[in-house]
């Protein structure tokens, strides 16, 4: 269970979090809303990357805002970026060994883990070759595969889709369903793309301005006419 | 399955052709440094062997400037500071104590890890202009310091400066000035295999994401801070090393050999060389210090070589960021495939 109470985050005078609460009990979580909702910003205080002016997150009982954010990936919270951050001078499984590097007692499971977590997206085979030489998608696949390597908890997930083909998002869609069930994560999941959210996410929590305007049941939560208000545009709900 | 598709014999991840290369390449080179070892010190006169004793401790020092510049994207305009640091210390170890000379140089380099680390506290916070400004006021403070106190040579008190010298003995295998050219090759392999074992494991995954981003490394769980203040002990560590070096072939040293701009012309020639390759760093000891003297060889005024020097920093900046050392690959690499057309 993730608990998060009373999140208020203000870069300067812009508000980009006020006071955003949600208890997400589901093994995969979407949060959508209109650029500039603060979707990332929350992200960044998962990550540690934004101290939050007040507020909370729990999750299965740990208290995640009082651990320094490298201490956080060591705890269990794996995330992704918008612009994928892959090492191209490192092979592709170097890039996946570094999250294992900073665990304890890795060294004898290091190479199933990371040969499990490459064979779950796809790139089993080019474990060895430098990751600079893959394309868009596979560059992708490495970085989701490095999220699941070292027994994650929590696996956040910032528009993985952006960019992809609606084949590859396609394959994404069924690989993130599988997450929970292969490696035992949570996914919180990012998308601009409805249809992603729509396929993978059993609830999800709409932010607008920075405030929360739905939290429930995915379907239920894209038929708030307030959600389609946000996303098309508020004169429609005049 | 999976298990033995990512491992070879030697239990690591399986070995792509690309590497296979580098092994071979590895090899080529453990070869030729060995060769130049033995054979080259039998036809130098005794100015060229000290001045090629000193052009590859200053190699010594140049591959703790590039694992900053390569691996971490940091800037340290201190490292002939520490040079400095790691002489002074072994230099006083050794008329305390009087022992052998590899542990005294060994107590320098440690000596100058730790100094090296605090000069690279700030790194913690900046970067870029402001942390090579720190370094370089911290190479100031040192020369001013050194200036005031000069090195050990056998006074009383702890600066044990005296007006008269007392020169610490050569180290036991290099009496000889061939013997010491030998002496310091060896050293300076061992160093380089010490940075190279870094680069291959963790240390170096970890900078490989700091350098891409500091916010991609901590969400890996990599110790951003840890990993940069390791990479500037290591980097002093080696610079250390390499002043017990100086000190242990001339006996005595000068604070004359260790001002500020030294530090600054060691790091640009870091770049000039090449700071990527391992190789780029004996380009850097050769320019430092051997090209100066070579030009004073052929009749020519050695302050020239600043001039060349300056025009190699542009060169290198504009159109070869991978210095001497990646000019001379991309050449290797366009013989030995003639497939590639430029």
């Amino acid at each position: 269970m993730i608990a998060i109470g009373g999140i208020s985050v203000s870069f300067g005078g812009v508000t980009a979090l006020n006071k955003v609460s949600a208890i997400f009990n589901d093994a995969i979580v979407g949060i959508i809303g209109p650029n500039g909702a603060g979707k990332t910003t929350l992200l960044n205080v998962f990550s540690g990357f934004v101290e939050p002016d007040s507020g909370h997150i729990e999750i299965f009982g740990a208290n995640l805002l009082a651990m320094a954010p490298y201490k956080r990936a060591r705890w269990g919270l794996r995330r992704s970026f918008q612009t994928e951050q892959i090492v191209d001078d490192l092979s592709v499984g170097d890039n996946l060994r570094v999250v294992l590097d900073s665990l304890p007692d890795r060294k004898r499971r290091g190479n199933v883990e990371i040969a499990e977590a490459l064979q779950f997206v796809g790139l089993l085979e080019k474990a060895g070759i430098l990751a600079g030489t893959l394309n868009v998608f596979e560059r992708r696949m490495v970085e989701i595969a490095r999220t699941l390597v070292g027994s994650p908890k929590l696996v956040l997930l910032d528009e993985p889709g952006a960019g992809l083909r609606r084949q590859e998002t396609e394959m994404l869609a069924r690989m993130i369903r599988e997450i929970h069930d292969r490696f035992g994560a949570v996914t919180l999941l990012i998308d601009h793309d409805v249809s992603l959210i729509a396929a993978t996410c059993m609830s999800a929590l709409v932010l607008d301005f920075g405030e929360r305007i739905a939290l429930g049941p995915t379907f239920e939560v894209l038929n708030d006419p307030r959600v389609k208000a946000a996303y098309l545009g508020v004169e429609d709900a005049a | 399955m999976t298990d033995d598709a990512l491992r070879d014999k030697n239990g690591g991840m399986a070995v792509a052709p690309s590497f296979r290369l580098q092994r071979w390449r590895v090899l080529v080179a453990v070869v030729a440094v060995a060769l130049a070892i033995v054979i080259v010190p039998l036809f130098l006169n005794a100015l060229w062997l000290r001045i090629l004793i000193s052009s590859v401790i200053f190699t010594i020092a140049a591959t703790g400037t590039a694992v900053l510049y390569a691996r971490l994207g940091l800037v340290s305009l201190a490292q002939v500071a520490l040079v400095g640091v790691g002489g002074w210390v072994t230099l006083r170890m050794w008329h305390a104590t009087g022992l052998p000379f590899e542990i005294n140089a060994l107590v320098g380099a440690f000596a100058a890890g730790v100094v090296g680390t605090l000069i690279g506290l700030p790194a913690l916070r900046m970067r870029g202009l402001y942390l090579a400004l720190i370094t370089l006021m911290a190479a100031a403070g040192f020369q001013i310091l050194v200036t005031g106190t000069q090195f050990p040579n056998g006074g009383t008190g702890v600066l044990g400066a005296a007006v008269n010298s007392v020169f610490m003995p050569r180290p036991f295998l290099g009496r000889s000035d061939t013997a010491m050219l030998r002496y310091v090759c060896v050293i300076a392999v061992l160093a380089y295999a010490l940075i190279e074992a870094n680069r291959r494991g963790h240390s170096g995954r970890a900078w490989a994401l700091i350098r891409k981003s500091e916010a991609c490394a901590m969400a890996a769980g990599v110790n951003v801070a840890f990993y940069k203040a390791w990479g500037f002990a290591l980097s002093g560590f080696v610079a250390g090393l390499a002043g017990g070096l100086l000190a242990g072939t001339i006996g005595v040293l000068d604070a004359t050999t260790f001002p500020a701009s030294e530090s600054v012309l060691l790091f640009a020639l870091t770049v000039v060389g090449g700071a990527y390759n391992w190789i780029g760093q004996i380009m850097t000891g050769l320019l430092f210090r051997a090209a100066p003297a070579f030009l004073n060889d052929i009749g020519v005024d050695g302050n020239l070589a600043y001039v060349i020097f300056g025009a190699g920093l542009l060169h290198a900046i504009i159109t070869a960021p991978n210095g001497i050392a990646g000019q001379m690959l991309d050449l290797v690499a366009r013989w030995t495939s003639p497939s590639v057309k430029r």
